[in-house]
Order: C-alpha cells, then structure tokens, then sequence
C-alpha cells in the first residue's frame, strides 16, 4: 500500500524536539525526510544521556535517536558559501522545509521565510520560534525547561504548597508543538495539493503552548478568576487523585507505587465501594456526594489509601476496572515497555537495529491508520551518514562536486 | 476576499466526548465544516466550567464555547432507529466522523466503520478513545488522570514525597486530540490522492507515551528508572541561577549560564548596579562565578562529591541571588534578563497569560460577540499561524441544535414536518 506521503520531500533544518519529532512523523507515513546537521552544530541532543550501553560519542543518544527515525542525515557547514549552495539545492528540491531555529541564527544563515521561499517559492515552510517573529520578545532565549514556566503549565500544575516545579520533562516539546506543526503542515499540504500554493507557517511556541490551556485563560478574561494549581484534584469529581499501593521492590530498594483514579458520578462511587468491600466509614452523610465529599476530601484520600496500601498497583486497577470506575496504575517506563500486556499486543514500541546503539526501542507512529499504518523504516542516521547518498541521488551533483564538497568542509 | 481554508471542502460529524473534542475544534478552526450532533438533552461537556460569569447554565460553559467554535449544531439520538436513519443520510455527505465511544459501540447500532463505508465509501472514521480499539485493554475505562498515569507522564512529575502530579487541563485529552486531528488530515491527504478512506485509530495512552521525554529510551539502554525529581530536577543541590524563585510579586524560573545565553558575570553586574550583590564581587565568590556554567553543572551532575568545600560557598551565592530576586517584580526579572542574554522565564499565572505584552503585540487574543449573551466574549488565539489558509474564528459555538432546520431541511431536505414530528418523539 502507497504511504500517504510517498512522493513528498522533506528538508528538516530543526534540531532538539520540536521539530525532529514533527518530521520523524513525516517520514512515518512514507516522506522522503533529510535531516540537516553540521558538526560545527550538533544537535544538542546527541550529547544527553541516556546513551546506549558502554558506548560514546554523537550517534547512540536514546534522546536524540528516538526522535530522527526514517530519516537520511546531511552535515552542512553553514558557515562556509560551499555549504550554502547545498543547502540552497535542498531547498529547492524539497516539499516542507521545517526549522526551530531562533530568529538570530536563521537571519545568519539566510533560512528566513523570504529566503527560503525565493529559492522555492512553492514550499511549504514551517518555522517554530519560541516567542515568533516579531514582537517586543521575538529575540528572547528559550527552550522546553523555560517555555513550561512562560506557558502557565508550571504554575497551575501540581501541589499548591510546593513551588511551581513544572512536569518534570520540557512538556511541550513532545506532542503539543510537533503535533500542531504537523497539522499546520498537513492543511498547507492539502491546500498546495488542490491549488499548487505553498506557504508560511509561523508555530510560535508559546501561542502553540498556552492554547490548550484557553478555559484558564477565558476564565480569567470573563471572571477574573486566576486559576491556581490544585494537585491531582478537580472541582467536579471526588475522590480524584493518585493513592498510594504496596511497595514494589526494584535493584533491592522499595519502589512507591500508585494507582490514578477519579470518580465522576455516583455510579462510579458505588462501583468503587463495593470494589472496596463497602466499608463502613463510607455510609458517612459527609461522603454521601461529590459535593460533600468536596469538604472532606483529606479525609476521603487517607481512607482510600488505606484500602490501596494493602495492594498492588495493578490489583488495584483491574479490581476497579471490574466495577466501572476508570483508574489506572502510574506506570512507569519499565512498566510501559516491559510489562503493559495491551502496549505490546498493539506493537506500540518498535525495535530497531542501530549500527552503533544497536537494537533500541522507539516510540512508534502517534496514530493507526488501518490502511496505511505509518512505519519506522529504519534507525536515526549517523551524524552525515548520509551525505554522499544525498548529494548525489537527491541533489543531483557529481563525484567531484562532492569530494571539492568535502575538502572545503561544506560537508562537516 | 474571504478566508481560503485548506478544509472548506471537508465535513466532519462531530460525535466527539471529552477526549476527542479538541480534534474536531483543530479541524473546525481550519475551515472545516464540524456539525455537532448533541444528544436531544443537550451535550453533556456543556457542563463543564468554568461558566461566563460563573452562571451554571448549559449556554454559559466557557470551556464549552472554546472547545466548539466554529460549528453547527444538531440535536439527534442515535438510540433511536429514526434517529440512526438520518445520521446515515447525513453520513452519505460527510467526508469525516470523530467518534469517542467505546471501541465496538458503534458496531452495535450498525454505524461502526464496516456500515459506514456501505453509505459512504471513501468516508473516514476517527476514533479517539483511553486505549484504542484493539488489545486487552481496548475495553479499559478511562479518565484524563487514567490517560497521563498509564502513559508515563505522571511518574515523572512531582517531589519524591509527594503523590506523583497529573498535568494541570486535561493533557492526556488535549495529546490525543493534537493526534487524532491530525491522523485525520493525514487520512484525508491519503484519500485525496487514491479515493481511498479509513479508520483512525487514536489510543489516549500511545498519544502521552512520547512526552516521557527520556524515560522510556533510559529504561531501554540503561536499565534505569527515572522518577520524579521535584523543584531541583536532576540537579542533586540547590544551585545559583538555576530553579524557581521567589520575586515581589510572584515566581521565575532561571536557568542562568546555559550556551548562547551571558555568563553569571552578566547576572553579578546586574545585582551589582541594584546595590544588591552583598559581598560576590569578593573573593572566593568572585572567581567561583566565573566558572558557573554548563560544564560545571554537567560535572557536578556526575560527581557531586567532586564539590567539596565548595558547597558552602554555593550556598551563599544562592541565598544572596534569591534575595536579590525577592526584591524584583518577574516581569522585570523576565524582561530585563532577557535583554541581557540571561535566561529568565516568568512563572506565568493565568493572569500573566492574558496581559503578556508579546501576545498582545501580535494580537493573540480574539473576541467574538455571543448575541444570545449579549456581550463578547474573550478566547485564546491560534496555535500556529497559516499564511494562506489561515486559523479563524468565522462562527460562534452554536446553542444545542442551533442548526437542526438548516441541516434537516433545507441541507438534507427532510419536510419540516417530519422533524418537528420528530422533535415531539425526542429524536431531534
């Protein structure tokens, strides 16, 4: 079966998460993707652990391999004129250029809109600047570890009394960004497919970001309300929360161990009683509602967790998925890619064989389309693993092109 | 000239619950045209606050009226077999249906997939539930917190001491609904090139898998658990420069040193021309600051005992920087660092959000006038900006079955009689 995006020719010139991860979508569903490097630029991604075992250097990070599947990997040296000119060939062969760079480095390197699209001006051209192209904060520095903080995410996420810490991860960098850059992308694609247009796409990273947040954000504009953090708790369900089950024991060392749920409705109260044996202190008309249950919620969870500390996590879950109430345990990655029977029946992680990472795991396609399912088709590239196949299959130039190429560094 | 849509050909039925309506509001600000269908009773998400000025009412629901710009609305039961017969004659029009039931419920009114394409051949189904359609789980129960927990995103968020944190807004709907739309653009380039339809399959859990960040590859490669690290992440002691920090009127987060951005010495004559540097411009401070950057930070990351007496000294630059930043406002904090190359992020609250003069600057916030509220309202802007077929805001949410007479009689031509007689049986 013929991927959708067979036929379609990506230059990625982004680098960190953002951008990789919209392109290695790209590629999955059957894109002809060149991811852009230059050793005189790596990919600070390359040098973040966790790298495979007993090995170094630039090609078995997890962090960066797992987002550069099924892409072919070019080093460009875009401080050289050489590099330049190839880069420019690049350009005007692909499809959707796609870059994260800031506003400084791509006004440098003359990768602006302009500049790109008077080489091609059919592109389609995506661009994820932190903070956009103009404005008072167009220049300002950032990156996922910042943007949480700017977005509001840290703030109305976790304990009220803790500070605002964030989620742990450079959140946004994952789905929320990539994942509207390839919509954008794809509506650019449709629109260029009926009518020949190409176009500008500008992701702002932080309008991407504060977007899903709106009903916080209208809140305050129509209320006045600001909205602060409430730990796992929501106004409109009770008990909501993580409990905590028996220890595991992990490397000789207990492991905490939690199960999520909430209860939305009176039928799920019920389903969660009777998972607990209907005990006593519940018949409580200060437990008779969510409502009620609202003003003594402290309480609620203490009488839970005593209920939940006597089990495992996974007991927990199936019991109370057996009696209609929705939870699930906190997984973590081992649970994820070892243990989650469902995650492995779907074939959800994909295992590929890694010239110098060896055989590692990555997470698989975001969506099953049942007729034309999107496959990793093959690892992450070595930094300019690609270089020779590139320039003269993709690019069209010579032997000799090439080699004057990488004498004068252009490939580097 | 009006807007050009990269999706005004394109009509979605929108049967989205909580989970999936993200997906269709994505489409419908793109131009497409969603009809929601909403049980005869009304759609239960209008339930959902906040309200406009806090009036519980099912035409008040502000994260309601975020969530379905941009469309039309129908009321119809599909329990009902006459109800079931219109929806396939409106199916026979549609390129799209964005489903959140669970997996096989569809199947059971004979409107599952296989149905569909009797109608409608190349139509494609979304569908966008806790755990997708297949495996042992498909039939799991879910909630948002269920989603971020079985999906690894909760493990990582948190102090060791405390329960591990869910994500403030519904992530777990928010990613699967970032997914689902765009399997369905993806579905509908492949049927505008080959005639061919399909079923999308969005699973809640697959969607957060991607935003362990490193968690799964570190498990993967080096057997290792990452857990929740709490306000110092990785960091193993308090650091100058970097973390979160108490300001006059609120929080910001630094990440002071990093590449690209000035050294502490930028920081120091900062607090310096503040009168607030107490005694760093002496020794040993001094020369101890020199040297914060990432390559200490990566050294000390790997081998803290490597620190030694050190520690003390860190400690101090850290108390004399918080005080510092205690005396400041974040914005200027945010603003002037910035301006200096030093990476301050402002903690923003909601409220910050609305006044951020960079997305005020270019306009970010839209308003559009509710006539039934007799007022306008506030909404957030786009998440991306599309130079020819642009993001808009072209409809206000509609009231539950708004457009029942538009799209039954004049659009699929039914008499008005027939629905108003259907209306008195409660199918529409």
């Amino acid at each position: 079966m013929k991927q959708p995006l067979e036929g379609i020719k990506v230059a990625d010139f982004s680098w960190f998460g953002a951008g990789p991860i919209c392109a290695e979508n790209l590629a999955s569903f059957g894109a002809t993707v060149v991811r852009v490097e230059s050793e005189a630029h790596v990919d600070g991604l390359r040098a973040v652990m966790p790298f495979a075992k007993d090995k170094t250097g630039y090609n078995v990070s997890g962090y960066f391999n797992a987002y550069n599947a099924g892409k072919l990997g070019l080093t460009i040296n875009l401080n050289t004129a050489h590099g330049i000119a190839i880069a420019h060939k690049l350009i005007a062969w692909c499809d959707i250029f796609i870059t994260n760079q800031t506003p400084r480095i791509l006004e440098r390197w003359k990768l602006t809109y302009e500049d790109v699209a008077q080489i091609n001006p059919r592109v389609i051209a995506a661009f994820q600047p932190m903070q956009g192209f103009d404005g008072p904060h167009k220049y300002f520095m950032g990156f996922g570890a910042v943007l949480g903080p700017i977005t509001g995410y840290s703030y109305l996420s976790g304990f009220p009394h803790r500070k605002p810490m964030g989620l742990g991860t450079n959140y946004p960098d994952y789905v929320i960004n990539p994942g509207h850059t390839l919509i954008a992308i794809l509506a650019a694609l449709r629109h260029r497919n009926k009518t020949g247009e190409g176009q500008y796409i500008e992701l702002a990273q932080i309008e991407s970001s504060v977007a899903p947040l709106a009903p916080a954000l209208m809140d305050y504009m129509a209320n006045g309300r600001v909205q602060m953090r409430d730990g796992n708790r929501l106004p409109h369900a009770s008990p909501h929360g993580a409990f905590r089950c028996r220890d595991n024991t992990f490397n000789n060392a207990p492991e905490d161990r939690w199960v999520a749920f909430g209860v939305f409705n009176d039928e799920q109260w019920r389903g969660l009683l009777d998972a607990m044996g209907n005990p006593a202190w519940a018949g409580d008309a200060k437990f008779a509602s969510i409502a009620a249950r609202k003003q003594h919620e402290d309480e609620l969870d203490a009488h839970i967790t005593q209920w939940t500390r006597e089990r495992t996590a996974e007991d927990a879950m199936a019991l109370l998925q057996s009696k209609g109430v929705p939870a699930g345990v906190v997984q973590n990655a081992r649970d994820m890619l070892d243990s989650d029977d469902h995650l492995k029946a779907r074939g959800y992680y994909v295992y590929l064989d890694h010239p110098e990472a060896g055989r590692t795991a990555y997470d698989g396609p975001p969506f099953v389309l049942s007729k034309t399912p999107g496959t990793l088709r093959t690892p992450a590239p070595l930094l300019g693993q690609h270089n020779d196949y590139v320039c003269r299959e993709i690019l069209g130039m010579t032997e000799d092109e090439v080699t004057e190429a990488v004498i004068e560094q252009a490939l580097y | 000239m009006p807007l050009q849509s990269a999706l005004d050909d394109v009509r979605i039925l929108d049967l989205a619950g909580e989970i999936g309506i993200y997906a269709t509001k994505l489409l419908a600000d793109l131009g497409a045209d969603v009809i929601r269908i909403e049980p005869p009773g009304g759609d239960p998400l209008r339930e959902v606050g906040p309200f406009w000025h806090d009036e519980t009412r099912i035409d008040r629901s502000l994260s309601y009226f975020n969530h379905t710009t941009n469309r039309r609305s129908i009321t119809l039961d599909l329990a009902k077999r006459e109800g079931r017969a219109i929806f396939e004659r409106l199916v026979a029009t549609a390129d799209v249906v964005v489903e959140t039931f669970e997996p096989g419920y569809l199947d059971g009114l004979s409107l599952g997939y296989e149905n569909l394409t009797r109608i409608k051949p190349d139509i494609i189904l979304t569908s966008i539930t806790g755990f997708g359609q297949t495996g042992p789980h498909a039939h799991y129960q879910w909630s948002d917190i269920v989603g971020v927990a079985m999906g690894g995103v909760m493990t990582l968020a948190g102090e060791k001491d405390d329960p591990p944190n869910r994500p403030y807004g519904n992530q777990g709907y928010i990613c699967a609904g970032i997914d689902g739309a765009a399997g369905t653009m993806m579905a509908l380039v492949h049927r505008d090139n080959t005639g061919e339809g399909q079923h999308v399959d969005v699973s809640m859990q697959e969607a957060l898998s991607i935003n362990q960040e490193t968690a799964m590859q570190t498990w993967d490669m080096t057997q290792q658990i990452r857990t929740r690290t709490g306000v110092r992440g990785m960091i193993p002691i308090d650091i100058p420069g970097i973390g979160v920090y108490q300001c006059s009127d609120g929080e910001v987060f630094a990440y002071l040193g990093t590449p690209g951005g000035a050294p502490w010495t930028v920081m120091l004559e900062w607090m310096t021309r503040e009168g607030k540097a107490e005694d760093l411009n002496d020794e040993p401070y001094g020369s101890l600051i020199a040297g914060l950057n990432l390559g200490f930070l990566t050294a000390l990351t790997r081998e803290p005992e490597k620190l030694g007496e050190r520690i003390q000294m860190l400690n101090h630059i850290y108390q004399v920087f918080a005080r510092f930043c205690a005396t400041m406002s974040k914005w200027t904090l945010y603003e002037e660092g910035q301006k200096q190359r030093l990476m301050f992020g402002i903690v923003s609250t909601p409220e910050d959000l609305v006044k951020n003069p960079q997305l005020a600057a270019r306009d970010w916030y839209r308003s559009m006038h509710h006539d039934h509220l007799g007022a306008d309202v506030g909404y957030a802007g786009p998440p991306y900006r599309l130079s020819a077929t642009p993001w808009a805001l072209r409809r206000r949410p509609p009231l539950p079955g708004e457009h029942n007479h538009e799209v039954y009689v004049e659009e699929l031509g039914l008499p008005a009689a027939d629905v108003e007689a259907l209306a008195a049986d409660g199918v529409v």
